[in-house]
């Protein structure tokens, strides 16, 4: 199924100046969001950016100190069961009752959820071919991991946060996990939130991008508006900053020629393009890196970020 | 909700009825062999018509043959037991969540914090009530002979009759359940709760418990025998069966009448239970302010 | 049912080498007019690549007119695999291989021969936009 047209159905995720405080320390401030359904998106940044920081607000087990949050409608002032209900959580080393049987757990599952789904629950184990009565403590690192995401599968929320789901697996039961979500989304439509600091990864996961430096978003968007919207500069080595359109992002000097990032719309480089010049399409992962090395800034709340952050159609053929 | 709390304390509860089991053998065991001796001294008949005066030999045999025992043993049980149950039930029930990071897990359902809390603490508050009151009807029966000798408002034998016995136990449970949140750990918590839990104990047992009331005071004539404290005597230097002495200064007796067990169990139990329902208040309060 | 893959350290986005591969197999015949691709869930699930990724991948095939979507059932190969080239395409393969073979004459490496031609291009593009 592909993303929604933002039209009827409520966003995903909305944030308005989205704070959280811990003592003096912002954790996270400023955050302004709004993340079509149907999306998965990638929250990068370094650690303590306030990505889990995030994450817990949108899931329920933390409160904003100011601004606004809305999952799939339901705001900070809703009930906290609905609040709840509409997300899915697949914690960093998946957390599980180890003395539980795998039986046990989706009998919590079943307790604590109305929503629960014991028939995918169920189906996936025989998929798996794991017996239900299996112990949580003999299973290994990626049979927890699949538990895990088979709880929050079967609980059939339609946003799944997970905070950096892979980072403790080896590269098989990595693919598996991936793949699960992957095809869970294909088939339901489900929104995805995936919490990494593995760059590399992302490219073919995400189609929606946010990056997270200092407690501060500094991009977000549509993956390929943001990459639309970031043409890579090839210039000469003498050519001044001011001449350069748009935002510079990174500029890298060599003897007799600079590279540099802008965040530029195409009326604007059409207007300021010298011939001497070559702009090629930035990659996922060059962009997101460039953004997470940057000094931190306030993010530039220009027409192009306000712009990627609408929602809209996602694919617009571009040509690369 | 209600499953998945009785499933998490489910081994707790198979070793305290293991507790409550081997209790319930020592006082078959015990109490069936003190009824016999009861019966073949004919102390039944000597207590209907005389405060155990008219049979002083038969009731010190008695004592002396059963005495030490109950008191030494269970001077053990009674002072460290049911702070033990109650810190070894309530110091890991949010502290385990925390130490092992399944409260990620646990709160993301679509249950909110407030009644997962309060779910499992009425679950297991329950609980230890029911373990609590079985266990004080075992030992109650137990010592159905031996009260008759002495009564039950003296030092130990007032600590596991009647109510106190289940309040202990649930006021060191809601101590460990606040240490657990404020600590995090499980082991840490657990101590933490079980030390201030023994310090009130003994202090209101020592200092507080024998002036509930204001204790009453009598004039015996000592030449006559019987002015003794404490166990041992039968009857009292009152002259009652019961009646626990506090002090003899001459001839002027200060004592607590044998007919204020209740009102003094109510008291106690009363202090104890206040103690829990705080405890467990401040988790609770503390609990929903913790995301916010 | 046709497998695709993924090469994550190619620099190709993920979309383009799904269009890539069915342009390949069309044109070696290992697809056929009338074959079903795999549905989005099927790629999605086996690659573990966004399920958005293979609807873009499979609108470009629909756009270039190589394959299309009937509801319910899928999305087929529309275009005929025939392996003899259009008469235009036979002709510049037949200047390619003699300008490859003059260039190898020449003395230019492989690598060289890439380069010359990417900077052929690139002068062509700029060209176009001035």
């Amino acid at each position: 199924m592909t993303q929604n047209d933002a039209g009827d159905s409520p966003p995903a995720l909305r944030t308005d100046q989205l704070g959280r405080r811990y003592g003096r320390v912002w954790g996270l401030r400023d955050c302004t969001l709004e993340v079509p359904a149907g999306a998965i998106v990638g929250l990068v940044g370094p650690n303590g950016a306030g990505k889990t920081t995030l994450l817990e607000m949108i899931i329920g087990l933390l409160e904003p100190t100011e601004g606004e949050l809305s999952v799939f409608g339901e705001t900070s002032h809703s009930p906290m069961a609905a609040r709840l209900a509409r997300v899915s959580y697949v914690a960093q080393d998946h957390p599980l009752y180890r003395d539980f049987s795998i039986a046990d757990m989706f009998h919590l599952g079943r307790s604590m959820n109305p929503s629960w789904d014991q028939a995918l629950a169920q189906a996936r184990m025989d998929a798996l071919d794991i017996p239900l009565k299996r112990k949580v403590k003999s299973l290994s690192g990626g049979q927890r991991a699949q538990i895990s995401l088979t709880m929050a599968l079967a609980k059939r929320a339609p946003l799944l946060v997970l905070d950096e789901p892979v980072s403790s697996l080896d590269p098989i039961a990595r693919l598996e996990f991936m793949r699960e979500v992957m095809a869970t989304a294909a088939e339901s439509g489900l929104t995805v939130l995936i919490a990494s600091h593995v760059v590399s990864e992302l490219e073919r996961l995400c189609d929606w991008l946010i990056v997270l430096t200092s407690g501060r978003v500094q991009l977000a968007g549509p993956a390929d508006d943001l990459i639309a919207a970031h043409p890579l500069l090839t210039v000469p080595r003498a050519t001044p900053d001011a001449d350069l359109p748009g935002v510079i992002i990174q500029r890298t000097d060599s003897d007799r020629h600079s590279t540099v990032l802008v965040r530029a719309d195409p009326a604007r480089l059409a207007a300021q393009q010298h011939p001497a010049w070559q702009a090629d399409p930035v990659s996922f992962e060059h962009l997101v890196l460039a953004y997470l090395q940057r000094p931190s800034a306030r993010a530039a709340t220009d027409d192009i970020a306000q712009a990627a952050a609408r929602p809209g159609p996602s694919t617009k053929a571009v040509s690369r | 909700m209600i499953w998945v709390s009785w499933r998490q304390h489910r081994g707790q509860a198979i070793s305290c009825l293991a507790v409550l089991a081997a209790l319930a053998v020592y006082a078959i065991l015990l109490g069936t062999s003190m009824r016999t001796a009861f019966g073949n001294d004919a102390l039944t008949a000597c207590l209907a018509h005389s405060q155990g005066t008219a049979c002083p030999a038969a009731v010190q045999a008695f004592t002396n043959k059963f005495g030490s025992e109950v008191n030494i043993a269970f001077w053990a049980v009674t002072l460290i037991v049911p702070g033990l149950i109650g810190v070894l039930v309530g110091g890991s029930l949010i502290a385990r969540e925390l130490e092992y990071g399944t409260w990620r897990l646990a709160w993301s359902q679509t249950v909110p914090r407030a009644r997962w809390l309060a779910v499992k603490l009425a679950l297991v508050t329950g609980g230890l009530i029911v373990l609590g009151a079985a266990m004080t009807a075992v030992i109650t029966w137990y010592r159905a002979p031996m009260d008759r000798l002495t009564g039950h408002l003296q030092h130990n034998i007032f600590d596991f009759e009647g109510l106190v016995l289940t309040a202990y136990i649930l006021c060191a449970f809601g101590f460990a359940v606040l240490a657990g949140l404020l600590l995090r750990r499980s082991i840490p918590a657990m101590v933490a709760a079980f030390i201030p839990w023994l310090a009130i104990r003994l202090v209101i047992e020592f200092v507080f418990r024998d002036h509930f009331l204001a204790p009453l005071t009598t004039t015996v004539n000592c030449m006559q025998g019987g002015c003794g404290e404490g166990i041992g005597f039968v009857p009292q230097a009152t002259g009652r069966i019961g009646d626990l002495v506090l002090s003899i200064q001459g001839n002027v007796v200060t004592y607590q009448p044998a007919d204020r067990f209740w009102t003094f169990q109510f008291i106690e139990a009363g202090i104890f239970v206040a103690l829990t329902a705080a405890a467990l208040g401040a988790t609770i309060w503390l609990l929903h302010r913790r995301a916010a | 049912m046709f497998r695709f893959r993924l090469d994550g350290s190619s620099g190709v986005p993920p979309y383009l080498q799904l269009v890539h591969q069915v342009r390949q197999s069309l044109l070696l015949g290992y697809l056929q007019e009338g074959d079903r691709l795999p549905t989005v869930k099927d790629v999605a699930g086996d690659l573990a690549i966004n399920p958005n990724t293979v609807v873009k991948a499979y609108r470009q095939l629909e756009h270039e007119g190589l394959a299309g979507g009937r509801p319910g059932q899928g999305t087929f190969i529309t275009a005929t695999s025939s392996p003899a080239l259009p008469e235009a395409q036979q002709a510049l393969r037949v200047s390619l291989e003699e300008w490859l073979r003059a260039a190898e004459e020449a003395g230019l490496s492989s690598d060289e021969i890439t380069a010359l031609i990417a900077v052929a291009r690139h002068d062509l593009k700029k060209e176009k936009v001035s």
